[in-house]
């Protein structure tokens, strides 16, 4: 099993499963409350609006009934008075990495974000539970006006900015957990692109739980003026507990007039993570917005990126994989509204299920009536790899513009012997045989990412999928 | 518990359950009041053959009626509302076991001007071979339809459901077992209805069993036309195939939902289903949620796909070229769209008959 050990090599046994000794300088009890929400804004020093904005979110969270679709029973499960909401491990957010509390800059060594910085990022956010401890950005980038700060910075440093477009994309009665996060925000990365400005190397976050029974709940706005374009990578990990944590992410991304956004995500939540996330774009005119999202840890993901094709000639794009090994579920989709005309989308998703998991696509495309000629194509394609697991589609295509063209197609398959068979009269073990069709599998997802994270992903999957023979 | 206190101990269904997202039950309920179980009529129902003959011998309608076991899991609101209101309008369709017949077989549900409802249990022995076409017609603002029952194992049947009930609402029921090595044609020709709600169910329970479900629904108007279509795999080696078929002029909205269950154990399983709608005009709309659950991972193949798009430019383009006026060439590919299905349906002597049928419905949505 050369490639197998190759990457254990690389990257362990769930590599980022380790935890920290907690060293906490602020760390809420557990449970929420209306005074735990202003306590959070008064730490922050926030302004009034935003105040005032985190304690409506929070009564439309209590008021909100829980979800009656998806996996409720793993939903009803969350307590949510087992929660810390928030936790800060550190004094500020650094520039320079040798500034960053020792046992924190170990863990973001271990998960090699400061050699990523130097090999090929124009900036990095680094968030360890509620607060970004890491902030960079090239200097040519702050030159030319690009704005990459951790949230918290951006409200303090520019608060017109942010107050016109929080909330914009995902109001704060969205949904439950989006009323949550708009509750009990922090950290998250904030961005602004100026007109023309192109950001050529990736920017990246990387968020990390590492206290048990944590709550994180970072925000991302992200705007991308008149003909800019930017592309945004972002990873998550934590320790494995035996309690269970909660993340529940927004993100907000505005694609001006002929702009383009690209946010990747790596997610690889240890398996006792519930990843509840709101992902929404608003794209205008000529404007592309694509979301690149892979799943492979958590316990329960639920995440449907969504794009609202508001200005005429935009173009949303989806390309999502999905691994659920045991007692994992992947609930993972996308959801594309065209309301202007000359609007195209594709939403291309991948999944496969092992040891019992269970991998679900769902997703939602709709044409307005006033949406001509719009064009979107939806692919979803499962692979199930022994008898305890299971894959689900549930697809909706609402159409009310009789010029739109509309496909979908899924298929729910196994590996095909012949596959097998073929990689193995050329010499391959099967485990190796098998591993090579899943990679070959998610090859239309990992091209989009920038090499580097393509590479961890193979071997992650090189990983995952060891032991699946016999 | 009876099916009254059952129903009414039940709370009105969410929209967010895919089965009520675009029509509501309100919407579907006979007076609009969820809490009330009206007394209805029953229909008149007869069966002949195709050219309106008497039939003496292997089929029968008959009062005989019992429950029938390992029927498909139904949606409990629809279910037992039905039973409610048809306890006293309950027919069996009796099919001798190893009954064959030639000319197709049509039994005319006619709901007269009232609101009714009909229990139809189909027993049908092994073996038995023919086509059977359920024509409701009438102009009633209500119809009710709820069949149940199980097919026999090495059955043949072409099994064709008609409506052309002039207006008003219908909600149409289906909870059909399969039995091994049957292999069974289910069609749906919708049309005429202002309402229409049907929750079609069909399970395979038994090994080699084969089922084709289709569809043809022309939607013109106001018409407001939702079907969902559940296939369940619980038997090894059972093949299905749904392909459903919706042209939408004026303003009307067809819904198509669809789902495809493959249980843990049914190895060799082969499902697919296909929704396909053409938009024709600019007020009308499509939806479609094709879903599948798959739980075995010896399957054939399990896949789905939709397709929605106004009429093919290049299509037409030919059809032009060919010398036919651009009316004509529209005419024809709605025609030759709605008859993919349709022929699929039966035999060529049951599609001719269909096809003289629908010549009237076809004309209103041609327009």
């Amino acid at each position: 099993m050369e490639s197998n050990e190759e990457a254990r090599q690389a990257v362990g046994e769930y590599k980022a499963g380790w935890h920290d000794s907690e060293n906490s300088t602020i760390r809420f009890d557990f449970g929420l409350s209306e005074e735990v929400v202003r306590e959070i804004s008064k730490l922050k020093d926030e302004p009034e609006w935003m105040t005032n904005l985190r304690v409506k979110a929070y009564h439309h969270f209590v008021d909100r009934p829980m979800p009656t679709w998806g996996n409720t029973p793993m939903l009803d499960s969350i307590d949510f008075d087992r929660i810390c909401y928030y936790l800060r491990s550190s004094k500020a957010t650094e520039k320079d990495w040798e500034d960053v509390p020792d046992e924190i800059r170990n863990t973001f060594d271990r998960l090699g974000i400061p050699e990523a910085e130097q090999k090929w990022l124009s900036g990095v956010t680094a968030q360890y539970e509620s607060e970004a401890v890491y902030h960079s950005i090239r200097e040519d980038l702050q030159e030319q006006g690009v704005i990459f700060l951790d949230m918290d910075s951006g409200l303090r440093e520019y608060p017109e900015i942010v107050k016109k477009w929080f909330c914009s994309v995902v109001p704060l009665t969205d949904n439950k957990f989006s009323a949550l996060n708009t509750a009990v925000w922090s950290g998250g990365s904030f961005i602004y692109v100026p007109k023309g400005v192109h950001v050529e190397m990736p920017v990246q976050a990387y968020f990390r739980i590492n206290a048990k029974n944590m709550g994180q709940f970072e925000r991302t706005l992200i705007i991308a003026d008149e003909g800019s374009s930017i592309h945004y990578v972002e990873g998550c990990t934590a320790p494995t507990y035996s309690t269970d944590s909660l993340h529940s992410a927004v993100v907000e991304l505005v694609a001006l007039p002929g702009s383009h956004i690209r946010y990747s995500t790596i997610q690889n939540w240890s398996a006792n993570v519930y990843n509840l996330v709101t992902k929404r774009g608003i794209a205008h005119k000529n404007s592309k917005i694509e979301w690149v999202d892979g799943n492979i840890g958590s316990k329960l993901t639920m995440k449907y990126p969504a794009v609202i094709l508001k200005g005429e000639g935009a173009h949303a794009e989806v390309i999502s994989v999905a691994y659920s090994g045991e007692g994992q579920h992947q609930d993972a989709g996308a959801k594309i509204h065209h309301l202007a005309s000359n609007t195209t989308s594709k939403i291309l998703s991948k999944s496969i299920s092992k040891n019992g998991g269970r991998g679900s696509y769902r997703g939602i495309v709709n044409v307005s009536p006033k949406a001509e000629n719009c064009k979107l194509n939806v692919v979803c394609d499962a692979l199930i790899l022994d008898g305890e697991s299971r894959s689900d589609t549930y697809p909706t295509m609402e159409v009310s513009n009789p010029t739109a063209h509309c496909e979908h197609e899924a298929s729910v398959s196994k590996v095909s012997d012949e596959q097998i068979f073929y990689l193995m009269s050329r010499g391959h073990s099967e485990e190796e045989a098998l591993a090579m069709v899943v990679n070959g599998f998610f090859e239309p997802f990992t091209r989009e990412l920038p090499m580097e994270y393509a590479v961890e992903l193979n071997q992650l999957m090189a990983l995952e999928m060891e032991g699946s023979i016999g | 518990m009876d099916q009254s206190a059952l129903y009414l101990s039940l709370e009105e269904p969410r929209r967010s359950d895919h089965l009520w997202r675009y029509t509501p039950w309100r919407r579907v309920h006979p007076t609009g009041e969820v809490k009330e179980i009206p007394k209805l009529g029953s229909p008149e129902v007869k069966i002949m053959s195709i050219d309106g003959e008497e039939i003496t011998e292997g089929i029968s309608l008959g009062r005989d009626f019992r429950p029938t076991e390992n029927l498909p899991e139904m949606d409990t609101v629809t279910d037992s509302f039905l039973r409610s209101i048809t306890e006293d309008s309950r027919l069996v369709l009796n099919v001798e076991k190893g009954f064959a017949s030639d000319k197709p077989i049509v039994l005319d549900i006619n709901t007269g001007e009232s609101m009714c409802a009909l229990h139809l249990s189909l027993n049908i022995g092994s073996l038995a071979e023919f086509e059977l076409v359920t024509r409701i017609r009438g102009n009633s603002s209500w119809f009710g339809l709820l069949r149940t029952g199980f097919i026999d194992d090495g059955c043949n049947i072409n099994d064709v459901f008609l409506s052309v009930l002039e207006s008003g609402t219908m909600l149409r029921v289906d909870s059909i077992g399969i039995g091994r090595d049957s292999n069974i044609r289910v069609g749906t020709i919708s049309s005429g209805t202002e309402n229409t709600k049907s929750d079609l169910r069909y399970k395979m329970s038994q090994k080699g069993g084969s089922l084709w479900v289709l569809g043809s629904i022309l939607s013109t108007g106001s018409m407001h036309i939702d079907h969902h279509i559940e296939i369940q795999h619980e038997a090894p080696e059972t093949f299905s195939r749904l392909s459903w078929n919706s042209a939408c002029g004026g303003s009307s909205r067809t819904i198509g939902t669809g789902m495809l269950r493959v249980a843990d154990g049914a190895k060799g399983s082969d499902a697919g289903q296909l929704f396909h709608n053409l938009l024709l005009s600019e007020k009308a709309e499509a939806d479609s949620i094709p879903e599948l659950e798959v739980l075995e991972h010896e399957v054939i193949g399990c896949g789905h796909g939709t397709a929605n798009g106004p009429i093919d430019e290049n299509q037409l383009f030919y059809l032009e070229s060919r010398g036919l006026s651009t009316k004509e060439a529209r005419d024809s590919l709605i025609s030759a769209f709605l008859n993919s299905t349709l022929s699929e349906m039966g035999s060529g002597k049951l599609h001719e008959w269909l096809i003289d049928l629908l010549s009237d419905e076809l004309e209103a949505l041609k327009g």
